[in-house]
């Protein structure tokens, strides 16, 4: 991922100060970081140092000209969109420009509106690019770590199916046999359940690794969210007499994200505060705005999380061995979730546990904000 | 009454224990069973078995080479140092015949080394190779 700072910052580089001052001027104003510089020399130094996603060049200047200025940008970092401001705006120069790697041409004269609608598609373009880059990466890594996991985690249950059956096969008519066998059905239905959470889970996280789950960057208000999570854990907790209480906040916590992936993150939360919690027990969801972040704690009552455990919590498959070789049920993903989750929306999310007293979970997230060039009739991308 | 030969299964999961219970048992064989590298050894200790089915994949990737390791040089087990272990693993051979994750490939027998889910009959021709009833 870019710093996010850096997403703002644009660089002009002209010999005719009017254009720049003009440039700046009307890219300042809508939010952008401008920064100008007066011919090729200092502007591929400006670049290399600011490293801004776009780069306004006009074709002719003296020294370095436009054209290798294009080249030697994507040299520092091929990513930077760059556009050309052409004087002499004739077919040839603008398809050499695009040739060397330019991402669009602006002919003299241009409106205010034309440069920043320029601006805003190169910006898109490359939002589009990196976050693709992105993608692979990620992509990569869910790779290997599937294989390495695929055999224990989806193998294990289907082992014990595959050999259930095979007794059962071998073993159907003998009396003695016939008794278990209700019981051995059961354990293959139970172990099919398993494998089927941990396959939902599973995709689950590949969608928010593949930014499919989180990265709709709509304005959202977590306070009914919160109450319709808690609503669908009423049955569940009432089955583990387990009280559920909501604490909302006085004001509307908005944040940016979208309200698939933050059911999901309270949904995995508030499963894990009941399931660890006691009979008896209580879980408590408050919402509040602290230091200028949206804060949501779920607070249980539950066996506790031991030190040790902690730093593992949101890895991969960890699960809290129980000692006795009995395995907890779960797929041990759901921390993992929850914690990738509230990364791509640009928060945190921490634990406070004291074994036999309760866990609570904290989730930060930045509050909504409206962003540079976003604007109230803001359009979505085609 | 005649004597049984008993075995002791070492996995970590318990469906995988109890369906080779049920199939053992039905072939007359005592079974141990335990869930853990540690509790197996501590079965072990308890009562002698003539096979161990050991996986290797438990708590840790290759516990069960630890816990072979241990049966093989150990003092403490001197008395079990001959019983025959048969090796499980959910994982392929490599082509070259390697046992995953070993570094070791003296850990293994070939002919003692079954992929899951085990097939039973061979599970049985093992068996019947080396306990001697």
């Amino acid at each position: 991922m870019t710093e996010p700072g850096r997403e703002d910052t644009i660089a002009v580089i002209d010999d005719d100060s009017a254009m720049r001052l003009s440039c700046k001027k009307i890219l300042s104003k809508v939010g952008y970081r401008v920064e100008t510089f007066e011919d090729g020399a200092q502007g591929l130094e400006g670049v290399a140092g600011l490293r801004p996603a776009l780069v306004l060049v006009d074709l002719k200047m003296p020294g370095i000209s436009g054209m290798e200025v294009i080249g030697r940008v994507h040299g520092i970092d091929p990513q930077i969109i760059v556009v050309v401001i052409t004087g002499y705006a004739t077919v040839d120069t603008a398809v050499e420009a695009l040739k060397r790697g330019a991402y669009d041409f602006l002919p003299k004269p241009f409106s205010p509106d034309e440069l920043r609608l320029i601006v805003k598609r190169g910006l898109e373009r490359r939002r589009l690019t990196l976050e693709s880059l992105h993608h692979e990466v990620e992509r990569a890594l869910l790779q290997r770590r599937f294989v390495t996991f695929v055999s224990h985690q989806l193998q294990t249950p289907l082992v014990a199916i595959h050999q259930y059956l095979d007794v059962m096969r071998r073993l159907g008519d003998r009396q003695d046999a016939r008794a278990q066998q209700q019981e051995w059905l059961e354990r293959c239905l139970k172990r099919i359940e398993e494998m089927q959470a941990l396959i939902r889970d599973w995709l689950t996280l590949a969608k928010v690794e593949g930014g499919r789950l989180a990265s709709q960057q709509a304005k959202v208000d977590l306070q009914p969210i919160v109450a319709e999570a808690l609503q669908r854990h009423q049955e569940v907790a009432a089955r583990q007499g387990v009280s559920l209480q909501a604490h909302p906040s006085e004001k509307a916590c908005y944040v940016r994200g979208d309200s698939t992936s933050l059911s999901v993150l309270l949904d995995n939360l508030l499963a894990n505060a009941i399931k660890y919690n006691k009979p008896g027990g209580s879980v408590s969801v408050s919402t509040e705005v602290e230091e200028g972040q949206i804060v949501v704690a779920v607070k249980d009552t539950g066996v506790g999380i031991r030190e040790r455990h902690r730093p593992f919590l949101f890895d991969d498959f960890f699960r809290i061995p129980s000692g006795e070789g009995e395995k907890a049920a779960g797929t041990g993903l759901g921390l993992p979730i929850c914690k990738k989750i509230v990364a791509e929306m640009g928060g945190s999310i921490d634990v406070e546990s004291e074994v036999n007293v309760g866990s609570t979970f904290r989730v930060s997230l930045p509050p909504y904000r409206e962003r540079a060039g976003e604007g109230g009739s803001r359009e979505s991308p085609k | 009454m005649a004597e049984t030969a008993t075995v002791l299964v070492i996995d970590d999961d318990r469906d995988f224990n109890t369906s080779v219970r049920a199939f053992l048992e039905s072939q007359g064989y005592t079974v141990i069973e335990a869930t853990s590298g540690h509790e197996g050894l501590a079965k072990l200790a308890e009562r002698k078995p003539d096979a161990i089915i050991l996986d290797i994949m438990m708590e840790s990737l290759t516990e069960g080479y630890s816990v072979s390791a241990a049966i093989k040089h150990q003092p403490a087990y001197k008395d079990c140092r001959n019983i025959p272990i048969v090796m499980v693993s959910s994982i392929q051979k490599s082509p070259d015949e390697r046992f995953p994750f070993s570094g070791d490939v003296g850990m293994i027998r070939p002919d003692r080394y079954l992929t899951k889910p085990i097939d039973f009959t061979k599970l049985l021709e093992i068996l019947k190779t080396v306990v001697v009833r």
